[in-house]
Order: C-alpha cells, then sequence, then structure tokens
C-alpha cells in the first residue's frame, strides 16, 4: 500500500462522490421496501440488472438514449412491483427468513431468463459521451471529472429530488412515511397498509429502474451481476440504517468514496471486499446502522 | 401392526441403495447416486440449523468449499487421503463455524439470511484472492483416486451413503434429546426459551456447528470426486440454496424431509440440465420451482402426506367415537330410568346440542 498524491486524493473522493449518488438511487427503493414491508427484497439486484438490458436493448437496437429508456422501464417495473407484492409476498407474510428467500428465487428467475435470451457476455453502453472527460485545474490540484459519472449523478439527484416530493408533498406518500413509522398507528388513522406495500413495492421497482438506467452507462453487466451488486446495496441500506432513506443517501456517498479509494490502494479483485466486510460488520455490531431503528431481530 | 411395519420402511430403502450400484452399472447412474447422497448429507445438516433451531443459513456454500479447500490443500501439501482427512478437516470448519456463530448469531431473521450471505461472498473472495495458497480463480487439481477408472465412483457411492446414515442417526438423536427440543424451542419462540432456562447462545452456536460439519465433509468428499476445484464452483451459493430447496420440499424440520428432497431435486435438476442444456434457464426453472414450494406447499411434502393419511383415517376414528358417545348416552338414560322411573326424562346435554 503506498500514499497516493494529493491529485489522486482529491480524483478519488470526487470521483467516489458522483458514484455514490447513483448508489443512492439504485439502494433507496430497497430501503424504502424495507422500512414498510419489513421485507428484504433480494432480486433488488436482479431488477437493477435487468432494467439496464432494458437499456442496453433500447439503445443497441432503436438508438434510444439510454436514459430515456425509463419512459419503458419505470412503469413496466411499477406494475411488476404490484403483481409480485399481491401474488407472492402477501401471501408469505410474516416469516422473514421466508420472505428473505422468496425474493431469492425471484433473483434466480431473473438471474436464469436473462441468461437464457442474451448469453452471460458481458454487455456496456457506448454512447458518444461515455469516455468524454473534463480536466479541471484549480490552484495546484487538477481532476479530470468523467462525463458519465457527472450526469448520472445529476440525474440521480433529479430522480431522488422527485421520491422527496413524492413523499413528502402528496397523500401517497404522506401514507407511506406514517406507515414506515408506525405501522399500527398508520392503521389507526385510516391508512389501508395491504395498498400502500403494494405502492411502496411498485415504487421501489420504479426507483431501481431508474437506477438500471444510470447503472447501464457506466458498468458492464451480465446475468449474474446481480449477485455482486445486491451485496453492494445491501451494505449501503444496512450501513444507513434499514428503511432509513437519509441514512441510505448517507451511506451511499460514504461507500462510494470508500470503495473508490479501496480502487487505487487495494488491487481491485478485492476491493469489493470492503464493502462484505462493512455490511457483515454492521448487521453484527451495529445492526441500527447509521440513521436507523435496530433490525437485528427484522 | 400396519404402522410397525411402515417404521420399518429405512430397512428397504437401505437394501436398494446398497444394490443400486450393481444394477445400474452405467457410471452416470453413479455420478447421479453420488450426488443425491451428497446433497441427502448436505441437507439434512442444513435442516439441523435452519429446520429445527429456524435459523435460515444461505451461506452454507461457505462451509462446502471451506472443506473443499481444506481437503485438497492437505491432499496436495500433505499427501492426505481426502477420504480419511475429509471428517477430519470438516472438524475445523464446525470450529469455524462455530466461531463464527458466536458473532453472527446475535442477528436473527432477515439480518441473519444476511449476514450468512456477506459471510459467503467474503470466504468466497479470500479465496480468489489469497493466491499464495489457494492458486486464485484457476482453481487447484488433487491427484486422482488410486483404484481403477472402471470403479471410480462407486467408492464414493458407499462412502457418502455411510455418511448419510451418519447424518440422520445424527439428527435423529438431536431431535430426541434436550439439545434438540432446546433448538425446537428457540425456532418457535427465542425469547420464552430463554426465560425456562435454554442457553440459547450456546445452543445455537453448536447446532450452527453441527450443521456446518456434514456440510464440510460433503465439501471435502465433493473435492477429491471432482479433482479439480476453483472458487466459484467450491463458493457457490447455488449449493447452498439446493440444501434450502430439498428440505423445504421434502419437509422443513423433518427428520427424512432433506432426504427425500434431495432424491426428488437431484434427479429432476438433471432431468432439466439434459433437456435443456446447460444454459441458464436451469436457475429460472430452480428458482421457479423454490418460489412454487414457499407460497404452496409451504410445510413440505411429508407433512402434508402425513396429514392426508391422517385425514383419511380421521373418519373412521370419528365414526368410533360417535359410537361410544351414543352407547354411554343409551347407558345413562337406562341408569336414570333405573333409579326412579317416575321422574320425567331429562334430555341429555349432546341431545339438546343437537339441535
Amino acid at each position: 500500500m503506498h500514499l497516493p498524491s494529493t491529485n489522486v486524493l482529491v480524483q478519488v473522493v470526487i470521483v467516489g462522490f458522483l458514484t455514490g449518488g447513483v448508489y443512492a438511487l439504485m439502494s433507496a427503493g430497497l430501503t424504502l421496501i424495507f422500512g414498510v414491508m419489513k421485507v428484504i427484497n433480494i432480486a433488488h439486484g436482479a431488477f437493477l440488472v435487468l432494467s439496464a438490458y432494458i437499456a442496453y436493448w433500447l439503445f443497441t437496437l432503436y438508438g434510444l438514449e439510454p436514459f430515456l429508456s425509463i419512459v419503458v422501464s419505470v412503469p413496466v417495473f411499477f406494475l411488476m412491483g404490484l403483481l409480485v407484492q399481491r401474488f407472492m409476498l402477501a401471501k408469505v407474510r410474516g416469516e422473514a427468513g421466508l420472505t428473505v428467500l422468496l425474493t431469492f428465487s425471484l433473483a434466480l428467475v431473473i438471474e436464469g431468463l436473462i441468461g437464457w435470451l442474451w448469453q452471460s457476455t458481458g454487455r456496456s453502453i457506448r454512447t458518444w459521451y461515455t469516455s468524454e472527460i473534463i480536466p479541471i485545474k484549480i490552484a495546484e490540484v487538477s481532476v479530470r471529472l468523467p462525463v458519465v459519472r457527472l450526469v448520472g449523478f445529476v440525474l440521480a439527484a433529479i430522480a431522488l429530488l422527485a421520491l422527496y416530493l413524492l413523499l413528502n408533498r402528496t397523500d401517497p406518500g404522506r401514507a407511506i412515511r406514517a406507515t414506515i413509522q408506525n405501522r399500527d398507528a398508520a392503521r389507526l388513522v385510516g391508512v389501508s397498509v395491504d395498498r400502500i406495500q403494494a405502492l411502496t413495492f411498485g415504487l421501489g421497482l420504479a426507483t431501481v429502474a431508474g437506477g438500471g438506467a444510470l447503472f447501464s452507462v457506466i458498468w458492464t453487466f451480465n446475468a449474474g451481476s446481480h449477485e455482486e451488486w445486491i451485496s453492494k446495496m445491501l451494505s449501503i441500506i444496512v450501513l444507513g440504517g434499514m428503511g432509513s432513506l437519509p441514512g441510505a443517501f448517507l451511506a451511499a456517498l460514504m461507500m462510494g468514496v470508500v470503495e473508490s479509494a479501496a480502487a487505487v490502494t487495494m488491487t481491485s479483485y478485492i476491493s469489493p471486499i470492503v464493502f462484505y466486510l462493512i455490511l457483515f460488520l454492521t448487521l453484527i455490531f451495529r445492526p441500527q446502522g447509521l440513521l436507523g431503528a435496530r433490525i437485528r431481530e427484522g | 401392526m400396519f404402522k410397525r411395519l411402515t417404521r420399518w420402511w429405512p430397512l428397504p430403502a437401505l437394501i436398494i441403495l446398497l444394490i443400486y450400484p450393481w444394477i445400474w452399472r452405467a457410471p452416470y447412474y453413479h455420478v447421479l447416486g453420488f450426488n443425491m447422497l451428497l446433497f441427502a448429507t448436505m441437507a439434512s445438516s442444513w435442516n439441523i440449523m435452519g429446520g429445527y433451531t429456524g435459523y435460515k443459513s444461505l451461506g452454507h456454500s461457505a462451509f462446502f468449499g471451506l472443506g473443499a479447500y481444506l481437503v485438497a490443500l492437505a491432499a496436495v501439501h500433505w499427501g492426505w487421503n481426502p477420504l480419511l482427512s475429509a471428517p477430519l478437516l470438516a472438524l475445523v470448519v464446525a470450529l469455524v463455524a462455530v466461531g463464527l456463530g458466536w458473532v453472527m448469531l446475535r442477528t436473527s431473521g432477515s439480518a441473519f439470511v444476511i449476514a450468512t450471505i456477506a459471510m459467503l461472498l467474503i470466504f468466497r473472495l479470500l479465496t480468489l484472492n489469497l493466491r499464495s495458497i489457494t492458486k486464485g480463480a484457476p482453481g487447484l487439481s488433487q491427484p486422482l483416486p488410486p483404484w481403477t477408472p472402471e470403479f471410480s465412483r462407486m467408492p464414493f457411492f458407499y462412502y457418502m451413503l455411510a455418511w448419510v446414515i451418519l447424518v440422520v442417526l445424527t439428527s435423529a438423536y438431536i431431535r430426541r434429546s434436550r439439545f434438540g427440543l432446546g433448538l425446537l424451542a428457540i425456532r418457535d419462540d427465542e425469547g420464552k426459551a430463554k426465560m425456562v432456562g435454554v442457553n440459547t447462545t450456546l445452543y445455537k452456536m453448536l447446532a450452527f456447528g453441527i450443521s456446518a460439519y456434514f456440510v464440510g465433509v460433503g465439501g471435502g468428499v465433493w473435492s477429491y470426486f471432482a479433482t479439480h476445484i476453483s472458487p466459484v464452483f467450491a463458493f457457490d451459493i447455488i449449493v447452498g440454496v439446493e440444501m434450502i430447496l430439498m428440505t423445504m420440499l421434502g419437509g422443513l424440520g423433518t427428520l427424512w424431509g432433506p432426504v427425500v428432497g434431495a432424491f426428488i431435486l437431484i434427479p429432476a435438476s438433471d432431468f432439466i440440465l439434459f433437456n435443456f442444456g446447460s444454459t441458464s434457464i436451469h436457475l429460472a426453472i430452480f428458482g421457479a420451482l423454490m418460489a412454487l414450494v414457499i407460497l404452496f406447499l409451504p410445510r413440505g411434502i411429508l407433512p402434508t402426506i402425513k396429514d392426508w393419511i391422517a385425514e383419511r383415517r380421521a373418519p373412521s376414528q370419528a365414526h368410533a367415537e360417535a359410537l361410544t358417545m351414543a352407547e354411554m348416552q343409551a347407558a345413562s338414560e337406562r341408569d336414570l330410568a333405573l333409579v326412579d322411573s317416575s321422574v320425567p326424562k331429562v334430555k341429555s346435554g349432546t341431545e339438546q346440542a343437537n339441535r
């Protein structure tokens, strides 16, 4: 391990921060779903990859700008979310271990279908801005900003702002937040918790559809990628405190920077271990994460 | 009579298994048989933690891979015979599990499930990266078994059969012991179990260790069987998922459920692989099957059949009970009549209730 120069350090922090913004959008749905339903959606990574594939095919076949693929994927995913909640999760409510296994089986189905339809070769999208870089020089420090990450960060921020407004300025949003805070009390004041749960699952998948569109232009992916990414997203929302959106944002930005630092100090093969260790250790020693309630028993 | 006979069913099953390799002599059937026994052992082992204790680990592949690598390394560096070293080195696996269990079992429910996934990923990443020991991604090869290729699979078959018997006996013994009762109590209500004096932490750690032991043995034997192992296959999450699916299919928390599940699922999965090729549609079918079992057969095959038989017997039992009730009523009426025939007859409780 060697100490990197100032240039590299600043670069690492900025790129990590930009990446963290995309992580925040990717994990927002996962933590929201847990907050309302107490369900850990292991299929979240698989939906992320599926959305990336939708963006990939729309771009490759019709030349559609990858970010615009959300026009297709967001409504489709929202609908899928309603169906999954209604016909799968609602049936086994109550047993935490079983719901996790159920969402895991869903992830397997999605992975299997993707691999079967489109092989397991790695895919990536090359747009005109993929390898564009904006060089910035302030005093002695020069930084090279990758355009893709910058655009990803800005779009993620816009999507998260929309989510914030939805949760804070609309009635269904208030009902969702009420259910997160206290399910029984929400039911007492007239919130239809069943409906809110379906809505949340749909909304959760809709956000990951957006995350997947950003994901598709930044990273290479294949059918099996979801395993790695669900682990990253889980470590983010566990670190942030399960069910806490602000916690997830904070943790996403932190993990973005930590990961990008790990990538320059360790070999890139072992750097994901940072995520797994943080996940493991947080679950065991600080189950409430940074800003959440305890979930050891969740 | 019937019940006494059904208690002895494992005996003919065992005889069939003993002669199986001599009836179906093609190597394919020996591989299939070995896989069935291997997974029956590992699923039964998983069941001790996931079924009896209620802690469902998705990371048991970690113990499979650890056993595989320990046995392979011992064979390569010290020339240890894998079939002898597997039971020994699996003790190391169990010890690791007890140690990890000590920290991991502070969590429960979904948090425990995620922690086990994280544990598996950490193991896999370490195996991939500690290249000086594990040779990294390409993996390790160990010497071929000394016996002639013609019989190459048969010793594995019988060896694994012995382990199935051992794990089922262990599982049966645990179920009947005080320890097993404690585990069931933890599954049903951990708080109450603790209150009535079950040392829950110790019990859970022990159960985790035992359930890792046989999986470790399975991994060790598998590494010899496969001769070449690599991190991606040794630490594949699907291996652990298969243990879970088999157990749930057969009957979670039952003695024979995992064995039955393995004996159904291994041939079925072979059939799927054979007919749909080794593409990932296999994964999709697997996932769909798992979802179907969780949704529509949550208790598994064995308990469902048991209920069905009990229900079929029930009508005759109810009939018998009804008869005795009528007789008793008649008798009591006779008695009443004997005591005083002038007293107006009082309708009995059941007659009134019948109205």
